[in-house]
């Protein structure tokens, strides 16, 4: 993430990936419901690869997939 | 030199050796260091030729006077409009390149960069300009002339390269090697919060195993001030990643209690040395610089 010392960092917020189903509320982003703590592992590491993406861990355990 | 249409010999011979002496102090100091800047071989043909042009002006100013030519006073607005020209066209160069680099130079230190490189070229008109006046002043022999010219411009480029040296973030703070440590995809560098998208356990490995980072503890208080100008930060964290390479994330992140200023990255090549020596070596940057004595001033009058 070497541009977050830009003077403005542009963050887009490119998928956000859970294990709660309620948390999947309609949004400009793409939300994947996993399974289990592993799929949702993979799921987060194959897309973030695909985009070329960072990935943010949140407290509650779900993963969002950003780009700088 | 009355009115003639032909330069005389030792006119020529003033031009020439106050040229030269104005083009030598270019040339001194255009150096190469460690942040390889202006590239090799054509960066410095570039800056040669304008120097050697800004030394030009400056030799031939005072013998056009001399010969009563006044016009020859509007070679002055064409040395600072081509002194602009050099300014400008870093900057632009510079700006160009943001895009390709490890990370953003930033705009502050482009200025910096683009204002050093507009003075160095009045340095050499300068040191041109005041080998010139030495050479026509002096009532002896050409020869005697020359050297003479050739001592004032090399004092004159002495005094100038102190005047314009400025300092470095080794001048004004210490810099340390930093203690990483990743806890639940945040990452930390001696306790102070840097990130948190570490978010895979493959970021986390990375950093863990690969990652580098300095601390810089500035020596006095009112020094904050310049280490926690986003532009100063963003330079230093530039010069690291131009030193070492960047495989991946970079980051600068200030700490707000005791002012220290975390850099920390995942290097190429691993040197701690060589980053503790580029962040030291990081300019300070003149649009960063504030006077601490003005908080001083006495308002009242008593």
């Amino acid at each position: 993430m070497g541009r977050e010392s830009s003077l403005r960092p542009e963050y887009q917020i490119l998928a956000y990936v859970t294990l709660a189903k309620e948390r999947v509320i309609s949004s400009n982003c793409l939300c994947l419901l996993a399974k289990s703590e592993d799929e949702a592992k993979i799921l987060t590491a194959d897309v973030a690869k695909a985009m070329k993406a960072d990935v943010t861990k949140l407290t509650n355990g779900d993963y969002v997939i950003i780009r700088v | 030199m009355e009115g003639a249409q032909i330069l005389s010999t030792e006119d020529l011979s003033i031009i020439v050796g106050s040229i030269l002496v104005g083009t030598l102090s270019r040339i001194l100091i255009l150096k190469e260091d460690y942040r390889q800047y202006p590239s090799y071989p054509n960066g410095y043909l570039i800056h040669m030729i304008t120097g050697f042009v800004a030394a030009a002006l400056g030799a031939v100013a005072l013998p056009a006077l001399f010969s009563k030519n006044f016009v020859a006073v509007t070679f002055l607005t064409l040395a600072l409009q081509q002194f602009r020209d050099v300014r400008k066209m870093e900057k632009e160069s510079l700006s160009d390149l943001e895009h390709t680099e490890y990370t953003y130079r930033g705009a502050a230190y482009i200025d910096g960069i683009a204002k050093t490189f507009e003075s160095r070229n009045y340095i050499a008109f300068i040191t041109s300009f005041l080998a010139s006046i030495t050479m026509m002043v002096l009532p002896y022999a050409i020869w005697i002339k020359l050297i003479g010219g050739f001592l004032v411009g090399f004092a004159a480029l002495f005094l100038l390269k102190n005047f314009t040296k400025g300092k470095s973030i080794g001048d004004i703070a210490q810099v340390e090697e930093g203690t990483i440590e990743v806890k639940d995809s945040n990452l930390y560098v001696n306790g102070i919060f840097i990130s948190n998208i570490l978010g895979t356990e493959n970021a986390e490995k990375l950093f863990q195993e690969e990652g580098m980072a300095v601390i810089i503890t500035p020596n006095e208080n009112h020094y904050r001030i310049n280490l926690d100008n986003f532009g100063q930060r963003q330079a230093a964290l530039f010069e690291a990643t131009r030193a070492l390479g960047n495989k991946r994330y970079a980051f600068t992140r200030k700490d707000y209690e005791k002012g220290r200023v975390v850099i920390t990255l995942i290097p190429i090549k691993r040197d701690l040395d060589a980053l503790i020596e580029a962040v030291k070596k990081c300019p300070l940057l003149e649009s960063a610089k504030k006077s601490h004595a003005v908080l001083k001033t006495n308002l009242k009058g008593d």
